[in-house]
């Protein structure tokens, strides 16, 4: 049976080093990923997820358990990120590498899954990070926590800080300037499934 | 959420979009889009861009981040020691030793290339070639130089290495790295003028030796135009004479 956060949290409270090591574990990919969108710099997002785990290591006693351990992460994740911007002043910029290796794209590949393909993948990666990164900074991280972290309206909005109604503006907004973006490159995926 | 859902209702459309709608609001809007194109479209739109968004994935990282106690061995309080040993940065001391092996296969290799192109070079133009042509020599001196060098480092780095902390180590790791990769850029460098200075010498040499056979082809041309002109200058001769006798001969 897997231990639940809370579990592990209450276990790191009482001194247990090896339980917040579990929820690192748990954790880390997806803060990362997280600081990763919305910062855009590799070592940069990998530098605020540690630095979110020994923030919440630090403040770990203080955690009253209000609210889920992982949201309470994930916002401590959101302002450091929110600090980076500040400091940088400037949008997240990041492309695919030009000098992409194809020994290397070959070893990401799944066996399913060409080479060919997996430059087009990542060439739409690109696209897409290129657009995002076009958006403001309430709107990316709305449609990053939606999108990719499958947060509710309220989760977001608790996380902004801002009305539930501002959240669904922000994502309505966000993607509608997404679409045109993309449209008007060429870059749409083709609907698979015609609505009936 | 409103009872009646209003056509272009931005904030239920999105609501729609990701399935949060209000109870009863889903079938309101299911209802709405089979007589509106315009909100159809849009939910059409909105879904495709979603689709588009998926392919946003961020790049691999090893992360493997770990919370140690401050009195145990390691000084860092958050470390990544769970990498996979395929993806773990090689410590110093390997990488010192790769960058050595590199060295060692690249002197071997330049060495049996040079060889043979010399001795031709010296076979050919041996009379015209100038003592000063060296850059080869100099630059195995150079690697020889920079070999010991990193030998010395990494002796350095062995005697300290057991009473140094982990994050000292780093910042020596970094800084060895830092040297070695100076030393590369050093010997890339000095292998960049000495090929220079090869190729210099050799179009010197080369100019030298189609000077000295023009010469001997013009000599040659000289001497020949020459023989040329006293054979003709011989059978006038001769003809002259041939005539003058035939015209004595004659009678008259």
């Amino acid at each position: 049976m897997t231990t639940t956060d809370e579990e592990l949290v209450a276990r790191a409270q009482g001194g247990d080093i090896e339980s917040f090591n579990q929820l690192i574990v748990r954790w880390e990919r997806p803060i990362y990923a997280l600081a990763y969108r919305v910062i855009g710099k590799e070592e940069d997002a990998r530098d605020v997820c540690q630095d979110a785990f020994l923030r919440a290591y630090r403040a770990l006693p203080g955690f009253k358990g209000q609210a889920k351990f992982s949201s309470w992460l994930y916002r401590i994740a959101l302002n450091l990120c929110r600090d980076w911007i500040r400091r940088q002043r400037r949008a997240p910029v990041s492309q695919l590498p030009e000098d992409t290796d194809a020994m290397e794209l070959a070893s990401e590949t799944g066996p399913a899954e060409s080479i060919e393909d997996l430059v087009a993948r990542r060439e739409l990666s690109a696209i897409v990070e290129e657009a995002m990164s076009e958006l403001s900074e309430e709107q990316r991280t709305a449609i990053i926590l939606k999108e990719y972290h499958g947060m509710t309206f309220q989760e977001i909005a608790d996380m902004q800080g801002c009305p539930l109604s501002t959240v669904k503006t922000r994502l309505y907004q966000g993607l509608s300037l997404l679409r045109r973006r993309l449209e008007q490159q060429g870059h749409m995926m083709p609907e698979l499934v015609k609505r009936v | 959420m409103n009872d009646i859902f209003q056509c272009g209702d931005s904030a239920a459309l999105v609501a729609y979009l990701y399935d949060e709608c209000a109870p009863g609001e889903q079938a309101l809007i299911d209802a709405h889009l089979k007589g509106c194109a315009v909100c159809a479209s849009e939910i059409d739109g909105l879904r495709a861009t979603r689709r588009t968004l998926a392919a946003w994935t961020p790049p691999e990282q090893a992360l493997g981040f770990r919370v140690t106690r401050e009195d145990e061995p390691r000084p860092a309080k958050i470390l990544e020691p769970n990498i996979a040993w395929w993806r773990a940065p090689l410590p110093a001391w390997g990488q010192a030793a790769a960058a050595l092996l590199i060295f060692g296969v690249g002197l071997a290799v330049g060495t049996s290339r040079t060889a043979p192109q010399d001795q031709t070079t010296a076979v050919r133009t041996a009379s015209v070639l100038p003592a000063s042509v060296t850059a080869v020599g100099a630059s195995r001196d150079d690697l020889t130089q920079l070999e010991q060098r990193i030998r010395t480092e990494l002796g350095q780095l062995r005697t300290s290495n057991t009473a140094t902390p982990v994050a000292a180590a780093r910042g020596s790791d970094d800084a060895l790295i830092q040297r070695i990769k100076t030393m590369i850029d050093e010997s890339a460098a000095d292998e960049r003028r000495a090929f220079t200075e090869r190729m210099l010498n050799m179009a010197d040499v080369i100019e030298r030796q189609r000077r000295v056979d023009l010469a001997q082809i013009g000599n040659s041309m000289g001497q020949f135009r020459g023989a040329t002109r006293d054979e003709i200058r011989q059978q006038n001769e001769a003809f002259s004479e041939a005539l003058r006798r035939l015209v004595s001969d004659t009678p008259r």
